[in-house]
């Protein structure tokens, strides 16, 4: 069995959904490398958590693992999600009963993929897309009825309608990116795992999708969103709560303005202190950091003594 | 509509193409050194049974039949004149057989051993190596090994095997040739039977290489599509995986198409290894003849049809490209 009915992880305590103990590695043989050390929070109704961190710190593995997608080399090893009345094992994700979590997918939990670029066959119109992703969870939906859905949906959020008839690359960056969106989210998921989905976008691009996001979990389409990026200042403009992830572990939880203000853990400290400023005064240190003063280019050597990166943290300090 | 400005595009440098094609074809046998017909006339001299009389008779009659009098603009519109009316000329080695005749009596021996050798080959291959590619683990590596071999093994190593196994040491197949010594081909229920004891090995030396070939070139762009990021996003929303194949299929299938429209574009020029190895008499046997015998007619005319035929395949490569791939038909036709 994959999942149990779990009535404590219902509405009424007001939680979302609950993730326990997560482990995911990669290579599955003795060589292994642990990408999510056991993992756990709880989202609330009607939240979006902000899981940052840096470049290979975990954060896309934990957003697979919660998504249901775990592509050998990566294995879950254990963990579950209470969710929507569920308990769903993880662990059983790479065996062979994993056409079992494939009801959830996009239902319960939905993804809004780090490749969106990527995400649509090129081959595919989008309509095909929205006909395949409705008819998979109700195969006798008329082929008017799921168009009618997803045009609803782009007028909702002042897309052009016409996009249905398009193909991938008839669709710029920040369009395709957001028509993603509206195709994760279509069959109302109540967890959304948005997994970097503004991090190829210009700023303007970036805005829209952010408001399209915030629209959405407001008029309730989704109950919820795990939001997974290292950009921080997108995190603190649209995140309830923060999750700095280093080294596959959490680090540090809290309500997002808290966690910004006052960070307890050292990584947490570093990580917000590595955001770009773009004050004057951050112009001149930085012009005299690269020159090291004597109009040089700093050597990769001396950048990396200088234990900036965040990542310089020891483990121990950090679990 | 775009993919009728895509096909208008692509119909336009089709047509500039079979103009050089017709156009060299006809001039490389002419910069040849020597007069062909010159050569025709010695060797029918030197074996001594025709008179100087008959020796200038079929001169003449080659010379005034091929223009060869005529200056070279003038022979070029004959000979196109008559390649489009449909007459490939007379044969120097079979004299007076026309060359119409040859082809016309080779080419369906080529086509009826080839054409189910291609389409079956490259169902099954395809199937094959999707499979492998799908499923993976031993199954994945024992196809792989097995149709990296396959595909590797020349058509004559093949055709020896098979001759040597199944016709020599078996004798479950015959030895060689398209039908019985006496028998005269005709379509009757009786002949066609007997055509296909002699059909089996020279299809099957064929078949087993395209399937090879097929599966390897399958397996490889299906695991390369089973990584895309759209099969995981199509995972992550709950589509079935059968769905998910109809998606990599389509996308792996563009290279295969490639491969199947050159099959059929060239397979007008015969096998020629696997005709000559079980004397089989379709268009790779006649075309290997006329090299022997300098019958530039017939070489000519085969040469032209291969031309016409693979650039035929070619055009129909790029219309069904235009058809399965959007992007490759908004390159193509201009659209933004």
């Amino acid at each position: 069995m994959t999942t149990t009915p779990a009535p404590q992880s219902g509405a009424e305590t007001g939680v979302l959904a609950r993730v326990s103990d997560v482990r995911c590695v990669y290579g599955g043989g003795e060589q292994d490398f642990t990408a999510v050390d056991g993992v756990s929070f709880e989202l609330n109704e009607g939240e979006i958590l902000g899981l940052a961190g840096e470049s290979g710190c975990g954060k896309t593995t934990l957003g697979n693992a919660l998504a249901m997608i775990a592509v050998p080399p990566l294995y879950v090893l254990s963990g579950r999600l209470g969710i929507d009345g569920r308990e769903i094992d993880l662990a059983t994700l790479n065996a062979a009963d994993v056409k079992a979590h494939r009801p959830y997918r996009g239902t319960t939990v939905s993804m809004l993929p780090q490749g969106a670029m990527n995400a649509i066959s090129p081959t595919l119109r989008i309509r095909s897309l929205v006909l395949d992703v409705m008819r998979a969870h109700d195969k006798n939906v008329a082929k008017d009825e799921a168009l009618d859905l997803a045009r609803d949906r782009l007028k909702m959020l002042e897309m052009p309608v016409r996009v249905l008839d398009s193909y991938a690359h008839q669709l710029s960056g920040g369009m395709k990116q957001r028509v993603i969106t509206v195709i994760s989210t279509l069959l109302n998921p109540r967890l959304l795992i948005a997994d970097e989905p503004t991090s190829a976008l210009d700023v303007s691009s970036q805005r829209m999708l952010v408001e399209m996001l915030l629209a959405m979990v407001e008029q309730r389409i989704m109950s919820g969103v795990v939001f997974v990026t290292h950009d921080l200042p997108v995190l603190s403009q649209i995140s309830d709560k923060l999750a700095i992830m280093n080294r596959g572990a959490i680090v540090e939880m809290g309500p997002t303005a808290q966690l910004v203000e006052d960070p307890q853990h050292p990584y947490t400290e570093k990580l917000l202190g590595s955001v770009l400023d773009p004050t004057a005064e951050t112009r001149r240190k930085g012009k005299e950091w690269l020159t090291g003063g004597s109009g040089l280019v700093r050597s990769a050597t001396e950048t990396a003594a200088s234990g900036t990166s965040p990542s310089d943290t020891p483990k121990g300090a950090t679990s | 509509m775009k993919l009728g400005r895509y096909i208008a595009t692509k119909t336009v440098w089709y047509a500039v193409a079979l103009i050089a094609a017709v156009g060299l074809n006809f001039l490389l046998p002419r910069l040849v050194p020597g007069n062909p017909v010159d050569v025709i006339v010695s060797n029918l001299a030197r074996g001594g049974s025709v008179t100087s009389e008959q020796q200038k008779q079929i001169y003449d009659s080659f010379v005034a039949e091929f223009g060869l009098d005529q200056p070279l603009w003038q022979q070029f519109f004959t000979y196109v004149g008559k390649v489009f009316s449909g007459d490939l000329g007379t044969s120097f080695a079979y004299y007076p057989a026309s060359v119409n005749g040859l082809i016309g009596d080779a080419l369906p021996w080529s086509i009826a051993v080839q054409l189910p050798a291609i389409l079956i080959g490259w169902v099954l291959g395809n199937l094959v190596g999707a499979i492998a590619a799908f499923r993976g683990g031993n199954w994945d590596r024992s196809v792989f090994t097995s149709s990296l071999f396959l595909s590797s093994m020349p058509y004559y190593c093949l055709s020896i095997l098979l001759l040597y196994g199944l016709a020599v040491v078996a004798g479950v197949f015959p030895v060689g040739g398209a039908y019985s010594l006496g028998s005269t081909p005709e379509l009757s229920v009786s002949f066609l039977l007997d055509a296909l004891d002699y059909y089996w090995l020279p299809f099957l030396s064929l078949v087993i290489v395209f399937i090879g070939g097929q599966a390897v070139g399958m397996r490889s762009m299906a695991i390369y599509e089973l990584g895309g990021d759209y099969v995981n996003y199509a995972r992550a929303m709950g589509i079935g995986d059968n769905k998910i194949t109809t998606y990599i299929f389509r996308n792996a299938m563009l290279p295969q198409i490639t491969g199947l429209a050159l099959s059929i574009g060239t397979l007008v020029g015969g096998a020629l290894i696997t005709e000559l190895v079980f004397s089989y008499p379709g268009v790779g046997t006649l075309l290997f003849n006329a090299i022997a015998a300098n019958d530039y007619p017939v070489i000519q005319a085969i040469t032209l049809i291969i031309t016409v035929a693979v650039l035929l395949a070619n055009f129909c490569v790029e219309i069904v490209y235009g058809i399965v791939d959007p992007r490759i038909r908004a390159a193509k036709s201009g659209e933004k």
